[in-house]
């Protein structure tokens, strides 16, 4: 019995031991950076405003953790303590999150929906609890739920940025042969392919170069799936001189695909994103370009929208923040301002 | 050795007397008391309580016959109850109320006016949390000169552990609900010696079954209780089946269990994939979520309640019932047993049979605790299990192991996720105090078996 007692509180005490080791852990994770020189230095360090709770679709992927560390900062900025969990693409995984959120009482919801339908139970039960919530990049439309702010990039017309740059690179008066790597089952990817879509439906309408979109496939936005997708897609279609994918992973996953054909100078790939991996790719001229979104703004964008609920103000009910269209002579730009530091 | 395990049913009961025969339960009350003490803190009240607390401190502070502006927010029912409960109070003791706002900055604005145009100085600003730091109140002396000068006030707190809060405990309870359920059904497996890798799949199949039946045939949003109920034992029926299969192929066929119920993963999750089209499946009554987020008995989630029953009902199966010493003593040696005249095929079939109804039960609760069924519901729901059943105490190598071990076992996973959480420790963190909670618990079993030496070094020179 008494071995037995003993070897109970060596567990708990290596448990203990555990927790509180990971404990400082969060304050660890980001750096303190010293608050930016401003008058506004002393009114930016007010008692903690509360916890801000968010729940991201995936943190394995990059874009999902910019948005997720640029909520934490600008959340310090102005006071509050954030605590960022990711769902894994899993709701029942993130129902249970929002239910924690809710139990430890967080003075705001941030959540980009694993299914928007499945989520509603649990976004009513903030509701009900009276605890405002938000959207980021994935907006969720059901009935009967209260969102006070949907904060996601304008896919559609992102897809119309992808649409003019495609032009761009098969050139106005020549036209061409285009391919699609879509993922149907996500409105976002179903948004830019419209957005893509219509952009060369004008073009066409106005310019003898014609553009025609021959075979649509899914690339599931993934990179082994874009790669098997475009194999598949130049075997039933070798006249294609463009490709459209609906992110940076299947848009890197077609490139190998035409590396392995030996068709990589003959193929123009119009990515989406901008994630580091796809930027790389358009410096080095792998792809031609991407409309890129900026994580890092909606991230600060929702933080803001929140500020200004707790202040007793109204926010955008729907905030749609524009892509940008960015090509090698771009990310030359970038690189160049990234080897010589900014004057600190 | 036959005999040994034969009365493992008498074992069991005369060790539940002392509490070490669930060795697990004084760790889940440790993890309890230390998260208890982690998360003692202020709390905020709530609704119509803090609207009693507020009321009281104004009296006590400024008389009877106070002037008092109540401001709270919007889209929120405890603060409207707040709002309604403090003017009720303080009306019926004899103070004014000037002026109530429950909404933005602009109401609480239009409310200070109206208590300005009725005249009476305000002696205090009752607010909720969130209004009181509004930067409307800065500079009230200078911007509402005959406002009088009110006293912003929010409702007092008290200290108590967040982890001990009535919310808290049944959110612990009805997270846990799903995961618990099925490793009811996982515990018999693997006490028989067998596993079950279908339990997440089918938990997604029950779930999508029963929620596309009352879309589909049933009348979706307009479908009756009794339509919900017969489509629910359908998907609970449709995974009994698979079970079944299962439990075939796992004696007839003498394949290894591993094998067979991974295979079964993968056809559930595909035929729920092929059904639903991978789109959720939504259509279902608002009532449909009863089982899952309702609380009708005393506050006690619905899901817990039908927990609870299970788990006293596999107790007594387990405990005292022939059945019950017969999955014992098949786990402990199936050969034995046979001779001894134990009907091995059918009662390996029958776990079989039971885990997957149970998985059909799981996923009907997830289906309602989300108003809808998906093909991706209950990843990884598999290996949850299989760890709870393990660190409430059970042996993967079959013959041992108790019902209310594996409801400790879920417990105590269910209250580190919670704990952690609560005590902001990030999200990487907790995978790794997971998985070395897991890995303790197995080595604290080990050790118990072995008389608490090291079991691998058992006739080495020591």
């Amino acid at each position: 019995m008494s071995r037995l007692f003993g070897t109970l509180m060596l567990f708990a005490s290596l448990l203990a031991a555990g927790c509180d080791s990971a404990a400082p852990a969060p304050q660890n994770a980001t750096p303190t950076t010293p608050a930016a020189p401003t008058a506004a230095a002393p009114a930016a360090q007010p008692a903690s405003r509360g916890i801000i709770g968010v729940s991201l679709l995936t943190l394995d992927n990059p874009f999902f953790r910019v948005i997720g560390d640029n909520i934490t900062a600008e959340g310090k900025r102005s006071g509050y303590e954030t605590i960022v969990v990711s769902a894994d693409g899993n709701v029942s995984k993130q129902h249970d999150q929002l239910k924690d959120f809710i139990v430890k009482k967080v003075a705001a919801i941030v959540l980009s929906p694993a299914e928007s339908k499945s989520i509603v139970p649990a976004i009513q039960e903030a509701n009900k609890a009276g605890i405002p919530v938000f959207t980021v990049d994935i907006p969720c439309n059901e009935p009967n739920v209260k969102i006070v702010s949907q904060i996601a990039t304008d896919n559609e017309g992102g897809g119309r940025d992808g649409g003019l740059l495609m032009i761009e690179a098969l050139g106005a008066e020549a036209g061409g042969k285009v391919g699609v790597l879509h993922a149907q089952s996500r409105e976002s990817a179903r948004l830019r392919v419209k957005g893509f879509k219509s952009v060369l439906d004008e073009h066409n309408a106005k310019h003898p170069g014609k553009f025609e979109v021959v075979a649509i496939v899914e690339g599931d936005g993934a990179k082994e799936v874009g790669y098997t997708a475009t194999l598949d897609m130049m075997q039933a279609h070798p006249e294609i001189t463009g490709i459209f994918a609906i992110n940076d992973p299947s848009a890197l996953g077609a490139r190998t695909a035409l590396e392995k054909l030996g068709k990589a100078d003959n193929v123009k790939i119009i990515g989406f994103d901008g994630q580091p991996d796809g930027k790389k790719a358009i410096l080095e001229g792998k792809i031609f370009g991407d409309p890129i979104q900026h994580p890092d703004v909606m991230g600060v964008e929702v933080v803001k929208a929140i500020v200004k609920q707790q202040n007793g103000e109204t926010p955008e009910p729907r905030l749609q923040l524009p892509t940008e269209r960015y090509r090698k002579a771009e990310a030359e730009k970038e690189a160049k301002a990234m080897k010589t530091p900014a004057p600190s | 050795m036959e005999t040994e395990k034969l009365t493992t049913g008498r074992r069991v009961r005369t060790q539940f007397m002392g509490i070490v025969s669930y060795g697990m339960l004084p760790v889940l009350l440790l993890l309890c008391i230390y998260f208890s003490v982690r998360t003692y803190s202020e709390q905020q009240r709530e609704g119509a309580d803090a609207g009693r607390a507020s009321a009281a401190a104004i009296l006590k502070q400024f008389g009877p016959h106070p002037c008092v502006v109540i401001v709270a927010q919007k889209d929120s029912p405890p603060e409207a109850e707040f709002v309604t409960t403090l003017q009720q109070q303080l009306r019926s003791s004899g103070a004014t109320v000037a002026a109530t706002s429950i909404g933005d900055v602009g109401d609480a604005r239009r409310a200070l006016k109206t208590a300005v145009d009725a005249g009476k100085p305000v002696d205090v600003v009752a607010c909720t949390q969130v209004p009181a730091a509004w930067p409307l109140w800065k500079n009230l002396a200078k911007d509402w000169p005959n406002l009088g000068k009110p006293k912003i006030m929010t409702p007092p707190t008290y200290m108590w552990p967040n982890f001990l809060t009535l919310s808290n405990l049944s959110n612990i309870t009805e997270r846990i609900s799903v995961i618990a359920i099925i490793a009811i059904g996982m515990t018999m497996v693997i006490i028989t010696g067998g596993i079950d890798l279908s339990v997440g799949s089918l938990i997604a199949l029950s779930a999508v079954v029963s929620t596309l039946l009352i879309q589909n045939v049933g009348g979706g949003q307009n479908a009756t209780p009794m339509v919900m109920i017969l489509s629910s034992f359908a998907g609970i029926a449709v995974c009994g089946l698979m079970g079944l299969f299962s439990g075939a192929m796992v004696t007839v066929f003498r394949l290894p269990a591993f094998i067979v119920t991974l295979s079964m993963m993968l056809i559930a999750r595909g035929i729920a994939q092929k059904l639903t089209h991978s789109e959720a499946v939504a259509d279902v009554p608002a009532s449909y979520k009863w089982l899952g987020l309702g609380a009708d008995l005393f506050n006690i989630p619905n899901c817990v309640v039908l927990l609870l029953i299970l788990y006293a009902v596999a107790y007594v199966l387990m405990h005292y019932t022939v059945l019950g010493r017969y999955i014992y003593a098949v786990g402990g040696n199936s050969e034995a047993a046979r001779l001894s005249g134990v009907p091995v095929l059918r009662v390996i079939i029958f776990t079989y049979v039971l885990c997957g109804l149970l998985s059909g039960v799981g996923g009907v609760v997830l289906a309602s605790k989300l108003k809808s069924g998906s093909a991706n519901y209950a990843l990884m729901y598999e290996l949850y299990a299989i760890a709870a059943v393990v660190v409430g105490g059970t042996s993967l190598a079959g013959g041992e192991g108790k019902i209310l071990g594996t409801l400790i076992g879920a417990l105590i996973m269910a209250v580190i996720q919670t704990g952690m959480l609560l005590t902001n420790v990030d999200l990487d963190t907790q995978n790794i105090v997971l998985g070395v909670v897991i890995l303790l618990a197995v080595l604290f079993d080990a050790f118990k078996r072995s008389g608490f030496r090291f079991p691998g070094l058992r006739g080495e020179a020591n």
